[in-house]
């Protein structure tokens, strides 16, 4: 058809409200994963309960997210790549939520660590992974926003320097050696780092699901790029 | 009708004088590995000098669903009705190309279409039982199509159609009231009934749902995925969330304007469903299911 026109304007109005309200969330997102990151590197303990309270304002968001979005599907049913676009949209909303929820669990963890001995080199590391991985979502969600599929093809490069930082968590932890007080605390921290590689983890996938939106067929990263889901990834 | 009848010369058949044919892309289509129950080879379809839908070609494969969904106008009930020469009884119809049923062009000169029917039945998009009981309903189809065994063999295949049909639990004991007396969904399934009756291979569904609720939608709908492992189904529906449910290929329909304001429908995309309700691989198709079409 030459001349095309929307003819599903109301639906479409609905799903940029509901893109929006999705999209308010990753500001949050940022900067939970910033404040979680001081709370546990500085046992900073307010900071800690503020990430709590933010996860609170996340989970709402999240189900009025999901009323809106289950209420969209049941009225329009929708097609093609609208119903890709719902599928995006209901994938990042739950990727928002379970980022929150890990930003608690690091945040938890600078209440357990609270007067024990600490290893500023693995504190560094920490630092380190939060200032991999907020970008990694900010990356992911441009590529969304855009529609750029070079972009959301940077995300496994970008994972590769969190996933080798949380390798070396696991040598940090050994190496702290037989002081229980000093294991204790490492043993937390190596959660702390394993909850931020999830983060990036999430980011990756949602990244997959941008591709998806934008080409119609479903492909997993492998670092050099795409490889097809029905091929082997390797 | 037979293409000669309509003609009388070949040319004439390939091409009617006087055409406008509208340039309209020409896209790859969906091969099936499943075998094919009925295939089209640039079949075209006019109503006198209109050129209603043009070079269909497309293989229905057998044991399956296949959906034929478009906006209103682009030849998708036109093509339906020729897969049994339903289109003969419109005078001024005229089919060129071919329709192959095993491996049989159905508009040569040999070919009875009163057969054709049997073997390919339809159900129509308004359910129309006769105005007899249940019963003769069923029966009439084999009684017309020569059934000259008992009437304990009647009784039998009027059960079993009506069994195939999911409806026989609901009527078996009242096969002498009148069709009429059933409500629309059950009027539905007392026309599939009659449709199968004649042990048909293929069954065209021309937007069987479209006058009924809901509830009983869904019954024709699981009947259909019952039905297939016994027949070929080929369903006209607009209702795309139907083809979506019900189907295993679905055929997308356009229709393009000519230089004189002639709509002329064509087959755009056929594909798998599930590909063509959620990535389909061509712009208008996704126009058309995404509400953005003109």
């Amino acid at each position: 058809m030459t001349d095309i026109k929307d003819t599903n304007v109301h639906f479409h109005q609905e799903l940029e409200n509901l893109e929006r309200k999705v999209l308010s969330m990753v500001d949050r997102a940022e900067q939970m994963v910033e404040m979680a990151v001081e709370a546990v590197v500085n046992g900073d303990l307010d900071l800690a309960d503020r990430v709590v309270e933010r996860d609170d304002a996340i989970d709402e968001t999240y189900l009025e997210v999901h009323r809106d979005w289950t209420t969209l599907m049941a009225r329009f049913q929708p097609l093609g790549s609208d119903l890709r676009r719902m599928t995006s949209l209901i994938q990042l909303n739950v990727t928002f939520e379970r980022m929150g929820d890990q930003c608690v669990n690091i945040a938890k963890i600078a209440r357990f660590n609270d007067g024990l001995p600490r290893v500023e080199r693995m504190c560094e590391q920490i630092r380190e992974m939060g200032d991999l991985v907020r970008p990694m979502i900010r990356t992911a969600i441009e590529a969304y926003v855009r529609g750029d599929l070079d972009e959301a093809r940077l995300l496994p490069a970008m994972d590769h320097p969190v996933d080798r930082l949380n390798a070396n968590m696991y040598k940090e932890t050994v190496a702290v050696g037989s002081n229980p007080a000093l294991l204790e605390w490492a043993t937390k921290m190596l959660m702390a780092s394993r909850a931020l590689e999830r983060i990036g983890d999430q980011a990756v996938d949602f990244a997959e699901q941008t591709a998806y939106l934008i080409t119609g067929e479903r492909a997993e990263f492998v670092e050099e790029g795409m490889a097809s889901a029905d091929g082997d990834p390797d | 009708m037979t293409k000669e009848q309509v003609t009388g010369e070949m040319a004439d058949i390939r091409e009617p004088r006087n055409i406008q044919r509208p340039e309209i892309p020409q896209h790859e289509h969906v091969s099936t590995d499943a075998p094919a129950a009925m295939r089209t080879a640039d079949m075209s379809v006019y109503y006198g000098d209109f050129l209603a839908v043009r070079d269909v070609t497309m293989e229905y494969a057998k044991n399956e669903i296949t959906a034929l969904i478009g906006p209103s106008g682009c030849g998708k009930s036109t093509v339906l009705r020729c897969l049994n020469r339903m289109n003969d009884l419109i005078p001024s119809a005229k089919v060129t190309g071919e329709v192959f049923f095993h491996d049989k062009d159905i508009y040569e000169e040999d070919v009875d279409p009163v057969e054709i029917r049997r073997r390919i039945g339809m159900v129509f998009q308004k359910p129309n039982p006769f105005s007899k009981s249940i019963y003769d309903n069923v029966a009439w189809g084999a009684k017309i199509n020569g059934f000259k065994g008992k009437r304990a063999d009647l009784d039998d295949l009027v059960e079993k159609a009506l069994d195939q049909a999911a409806l026989w639990d609901e009527v078996k004991d009242k096969l002498g009231d009148s069709g009429y007396s059933l409500s629309g969904g059950q009027q539905q399934r007392l026309c599939i009934a009659r449709a199968v009756a004649p042990s048909p291979e293929v069954l065209l569904m021309d937007e069987p749902c479209s006058a009924l609720d809901p509830i009983a939608t869904l019954r024709i709908e699981e009947l259909m995925l019952e039905l297939k492992k016994r027949y070929t189904i080929i369903i006209v529906t607009h209702n795309m969330q139907q083809a979506a449910r019900v189907s295993d290929k679905t055929a997308f329909f356009n229709v393009k304007l000519n230089e004189s304001g002639q709509r002329t429908g064509y087959l755009v995309e056929f594909s798998e469903t599930e590909q063509l309700f959620t990535s389909p691989k061509e712009s208008d198709t996704e126009d058309y299911i995404t509400g953005r079409f003109g």
